[in-house]
């Protein structure tokens, strides 16, 4: 496989719903090692682009290219699990979909890494941060080698955070990728070395993060 | 069909999950069902009818020499209504506010014109609008028939008094005179008698020949009055509510209820649980998720089918009801429910697409399953265009299927039409969730 070609990219890629347009064409790569921070104010298409390179949605035009047996991960804004099973039962259920090969030892770890409680209650009955924390645990079934993590620190606490950081930066040292959405200018400074910033659905900004500063921050949110 | 199949256990431990909601949906229809069956049964209750006496009928009636006593002769007759005595204007005003259904009035003169046997009086039935008018006029018929029996059977025995009479000889009373006849028998003794001439023996053979004749009187009169007679033998069949009618329809409108909002809410509740985007990137195709809710479906219709059919068994069984519980047809039943149960839960999957929302789904099959039950009790010989409709939803093809099964002494013809209904109404429906299930990622 040649390093020379991206891990995921999205060639002219747009997604309308109805006459709304969320994400005009966007062209964009993922390398190995890369992490990407998606970065603007609520409703610039952040989610949706997110979505559309994790292939839960499907774009309206353009199209995103895989290498061949890429693994992604993917951590919607909104945690996205069933409310009515256990958090062991939720890891089960999506290692069997991911095609672990041990789907409840892989539960078992990701519980343990994750923190999260074994017990048999339903996990709508989580708190917001541990449901956060399952919605996360399981981007990372089936040993992605790209995570796209929507907001992903919101609801974790400081020691949580660390530990996802932890998680991700092994990753990337290991040749996968990160992407993320976020309005955090600290994390963005801290996890990422490129940053797309987007406003209205297209991409006001693409540089490096040591470029991406508080001013262009302000100017994104003003 | 592996990862099919995973939704299925998924969806399967909800359920179990969730017993309340499970006792409470499978508590609903088999309410509707036994209700569905009591409006049925009202087709047999007893409408009021008001009965308004202006002739004053006295405690008892003669007529043609028998001897009526009126309110037990009323009583006998109107087994099929509630007829209740009320004055003119009660009757009208109940009439108008619909607490009777018909009114049959008693004109002034009844009884004369009656004893009179030379018209035949009339009753005044008036009925109020309304569907089951027609019904209530065919009771009043039939009363009126019932009342009109009665009558022949004295007009025609009091006729043979005559012709008695006439055969046999003898003294007799006609408006009040009273005479003497000689008779046939009498006259056919005298004619032997007397010297055997050729115009003797005339007499005679014609003599015999009105004898004869005269004697068949009776049977003639009453086949003239009653050219069909029914015979009436007590059925010792099963009860109505343990029918295999109501069996297959209370089978068909709970799996109908069930199926319909269990596939809708399920899988609409994969988008309300933001789950959707996850299975739909490669996971679970939208295909396989949908074909998940259908299984879902037909695994549901079966589990509580057969509990119900058990229990109706078990009910049959220990009462030890006529004609038993058909356990032979059990598996043909297994199948009517795996394939009405699918077909239901595609036409689910389809509104579960549509509404989006698992409440909204909810609603929206709730409000789609009492037409689609109704529709389907509605017989198509009476309003063809209830039958057409219905011929395009899985109800009915559910309710005839399990009818047949448990019902017909050849079944597979008509099994195998309905399931062939059920397969291609399933694929239709089907098809269109998963060509809608799109939505669901919107």
């Amino acid at each position: 496989m040649s390093s020379a070609q991206p891990l995921l990219a999205a060639h002219g890629v747009s997604r309308r719903f109805g006459k709304t347009t969320a994400l005009e064409p966007v062209e964009l790569e993922i390398r190995e090692g890369d992490g990407l921070a998606l970065a603007g104010p609520n409703g610039a298409g952040k989610s949706t682009l997110l979505a559309l390179l994790a292939g839960a949605l499907e774009p309206s035009a353009g199209g995103i290219e895989r290498r061949k047996g890429l693994r992604v991960g993917w951590a919607p804004q909104r945690p996205a699990q069933y409310g009515r099973l256990s958090a062991r039962e939720n890891l089960e259920l999506f290692a069997r979909l991911e095609g672990e090969h041990e789907p409840e030892q892989a539960a078992m770890r990701l519980l343990d890494e994750f923190d999260l409680p074994g017990k048999a209650s339903p996990s709508a009955n989580l708190s917001v941060g541990n449901r956060q924390r399952l919605n996360l645990a399981i981007a990372f079934l089936g040993r992605p080698q790209v995570v796209l993590l929507d907001e992903p620190t919101a609801a974790l606490d400081p020691e949580q955070r660390r530990r996802l950081w932890e998680r991700v930066g092994a990753l990337r040292s290991s040749g996968g990728a990160l992407v993320f959405a976020t309005q955090n200018l600290e994390e963005i400074e801290r996890h990422a070395d490129r940053v797309a910033a987007l406003r209205d659905g297209r991409i006001v900004f693409s540089g490096s993060a040591g470029e991406y500063d508080r001013s262009q921050a302000d100017t994104l949110f003003a | 069909m592996k990862r099919t199949f995973l939704v299925f256990r998924k969806d399967a431990l909800v359920l179990r999950r969730s017993p309340l909601l499970l006792a409470i949906l499978l508590a609903y229809p088999v309410a509707i069902a036994l209700l569905v069956v009591l409006v049925a049964s009202y087709g047999s209750s007893k409408p009021r009818v008001a009965l308004v006496d202006e002739d004053n009928l006295p405690p008892t009636v003669t007529i043609a020499g028998k001897r009526f006593h009126v309110d037990r002769t009323i009583d006998e007759i109107s087994k099929n209504v509630d007829l209740v005595r009320l004055s003119p204007d009660e009757a009208d005003r109940q009439l108008e506010d619909g607490k009777v259904v018909a009114a049959v009035t008693v004109p002034p003169g009844f009884v004369a014109t009656l004893k009179g046997m030379i018209q035949s009086p009339k009753v005044e039935v008036e009925l109020s609008h309304g569907t089951i008018s027609s019904r209530v006029n065919q009771q009043v018929q039939a009363l009126v028939y019932s009342l009109n029996r009665r009558l022949q059977r004295a007009y025609i025995g009091n006729n043979l008094q005559y012709v008695t009479l006439i055969l046999q000889g003898g003294n007799g009373t006609v408006l009040g005179r009273q005479f003497n006849v000689l008779g046939l028998a009498r006259s056919e003794r005298l004619l032997r008698r007397m010297p055997q001439t050729p115009q003797v023996r005339q007499l005679e053979g014609f003599v015999h020949d009105a004898r004869l004749a005269l004697a068949n009187t009776g049977d003639a009169m009453r086949a003239v009055a009653h050219p069909i007679e029914i015979s009436y033998t007590h059925s010792r069949g099963r009860t109505r509510v343990l029918s295999a009618e109501v069996q297959a329809y209370t089978l068909a409108v709970t799996i109908t209820f069930l199926t319909l909002m269990f596939a809708a809410g399920s899988l609409a509740a994969e988008r309300d649980e933001n789950v959707i985007g996850r299975l739909a990137r490669g996971l679970v195709s939208l295909g396989q998720l949908v074909w998940a809710k259908v299984a879902l479906a037909a695994g549901l219709a079966l589990v509580l089918g057969l509990a119900i059919a058990l229990a109706f068994g078990v009910v049959i069984q220990v009462g030890n009801v006529t004609g038993g519980e058909p356990w032979e047809r059990l598996p043909l039943l297994v199948a009517g429910l795996l394939l009405a149960g699918g077909s239901l839960g595609a036409l689910g999957a389809l509104i579960g697409v549509l509404a989006k929302e698992a409440r909204t789904a909810s609603l929206v099959a709730l409000l789609v399953v009492m037409p689609v039950v109704f529709l389907g009790l509605i017989p198509p010989e009476v309003v063809p265009p209830a039958g057409w409709a219905s011929a395009l939803l899985p109800f009915t093809h559910a309710y005839r299927f399990f009818s047949a099964s448990l019902w017909e002494l050849h079944p597979w013809s008509q099994v195998a039409r309905q399931a062939a209904w059920l397969v291609v109404l399933g694929a239709i429906f089907g098809g269109l969730a998963r060509l809608g299930a799109r939505r669901l990622l919107a």
